[in-house]
């Protein structure tokens, strides 16, 4: 049984229609690259995914519960909120907690864990990061790169069954994209199911188990990785490869 | 009067003009504002969370206290209201008038302060589980406070002048009490130099007191992503 299943999920702002009827299934385990062109609909379809955008029409399955994307309850958004962990392209870590407090924050306010066992849990996470040294350092004293390995650490600390990258590095300086990616790696090899909108190809066709081209809302093809990457079925997704090809 | 007898009127009446200073001035002041901090913060965040019915009464105060003077309202409350049966004493007329006054004021600022956090603070909160009572208390508002520290304490400031316009309702002030020591010696200019000098040492006093918040907030480095 998928993890996640979206079923025809319809979303637009104004007249401008952002996602025309997306479906995509995600088993444990996966790790699924999102690629296109911007304003294809690849960030507002993981901010429907987690309500952040409340959906036109469509449903969600979510461990074996269907929801009305477009009329789910408020405590149904914090139950599935629970299982999720969500990674911004500019971070937004809290910016009056340090790096702890940030992951801590969570665990303490929405699980009621006590603060010795969040605490205890939060250095861990932030080990996991590379990032225990700074521990007490606030938002505004990190790098970008710094700052989005924080971000991971309190997403991952909830325990969640997925993660959702929402370009995760695109707003990094070039040379601190690599440890972003390092711990991404990371995190797959350990079998985290993830959805990473992404303009980084490397990621995509080495790291990823799943990949899906999207345009103009919709899904124009996904596939295995390796086969999505070597044999293209749809003329505009070689087109799109081509192009990114070259940009490097 | 010769000028020793000056310099022995001002020495005289310093304490009896501060004593009203320690003791209504700045109690006025402290019970107000605080209330008045109440006021706005509950006034922004109605209009914050765009709560119907609830925001439009705020918008409603806001144009009122904001659209009248504060002495009209003084005079209003203390000798408007026994014609209809209501009387309160000069103290509590003083203190409810300048705290719904300064709360309409102070609401702006809060609002424009809540404003001006990054909607991806809510949207993280959301994302780890917190709900928008938790994320409103524990990120947005200590934020939103930083942003608005400096302007509310000009707020303050202000008040604590504005105290003075209580001697009009009969509250025993500085204000008031100077102007029947200067009623009584004929010495306006001393005296009422006098008095605003201790009103410039109240602000004094406040602005390093402001100086020194802004440091401890500023901890985090202030917002600076």
């Amino acid at each position: 049984m998928a993890l996640l299943e979206v079923r025809d999920l319809h979303k637009s702002f104004g007249d401008t229609v952002v996602l025309d009827g997306v479906s995509m299934s995600v088993e444990k385990g996966d790790v699924i690259a999102v690629l296109g062109p911007s304003g294809g609909g690849k960030t507002t379809l993981l901010r429907c995914i987690n309500f952040l955008e409340t959906a036109d029409s469509g449903s969600l399955v979510f461990d074996g519960i269907t929801h009305d994307m477009a009329h789910i309850s408020k405590k149904q958004i914090s139950e599935i909120r629970l299982h999720t962990g969500f990674v911004f392209q500019n971070y937004n870590l809290f910016r009056n907690k340090t790096a702890l407090q940030n992951v801590t924050e969570g665990l303490l306010i929405a699980r009621h864990m006590d603060k010795a066992e969040a605490e205890e849990k939060g250095m861990r996470m932030l080990e996991k990061v590379g990032m225990a040294d700074r521990a007490s350092h606030y938002p505004s004293q990190l790098s970008g790169g710094q700052q989005q390995r924080v971000a991971i650490a309190r997403a991952l600390a909830a325990d969640p069954e997925i993660i959702y990258f929402d370009e995760p590095t695109s707003a990094l300086d070039p040379e601190l994209i690599g440890e972003v990616l390092t711990v991404m790696r990371q995190l797959a090899d350990e079998g985290m199911t993830m959805i990473v909108v992404t303009h980084e190809m490397d990621f995509a066709r080495n790291v990823s188990s799943r990949t899906i081209f999207m345009e103009h809302g919709k899904i124009v093809e996904e596939g295995e990785s390796k086969a999505f990457f070597e044999s293209p079925r749809e003329e505009r997704t070689r087109e799109f490869l081509r192009l990114e090809d070259r940009r490097f | 009067m010769t000028a020793q007898d000056i310099i022995r009127l001002l020495i005289d009446s310093f304490w009896k003009i501060l004593l009203p200073g320690l003791t209504v001035t700045i109690p006025l002041t402290v019970i107000a504002f605080s209330i008045a901090m109440v006021i706005a913060i509950i006034t922004a965040m109605v209009q914050y969370a765009n709560i119907p019915v609830l925001k439009q009464i705020a918008r409603f105060y806001i144009w009122v206290i904001r659209g009248t003077p504060l002495l009209v309202q003084l005079y209003v409350v203390f000798f408007g209201l026994p014609s209809i049966g209501i009387k309160v004493a000069a103290f509590p007329s003083a203190v409810a008038v300048f705290a719904v006054n300064e709360g309409a004021y102070c609401a702006e600022t809060m609002r424009a302060a809540i404003e001006s956090v990054p909607s991806g603070q809510m949207e993280a909160g959301y994302c780890v589980g917190m709900n928008y009572l938790q994320i409103m208390r524990r990120i947005v508002l200590p934020q939103a406070f930083r942003t608005a520290f400096p302007p509310l304490f000009n707020s303050l400031i202000g008040m604590v002048k504005d105290t003075s316009l209580a001697a009009n309702i009969t509250v025993a002030e500085m204000f008031f009490v100077t102007q029947r020591i200067s009623g009584r010696t004929y010495q306006f200019m001393a005296l009422y130099l006098e008095l605003a000098l201790i009103y410039l040492i109240f602000s004094t006093v406040l602005t390093r007191v402001q100086a020194f918040g802004e440091k401890k907030l500023n901890s985090y480095g202030g917002n600076k992503i």
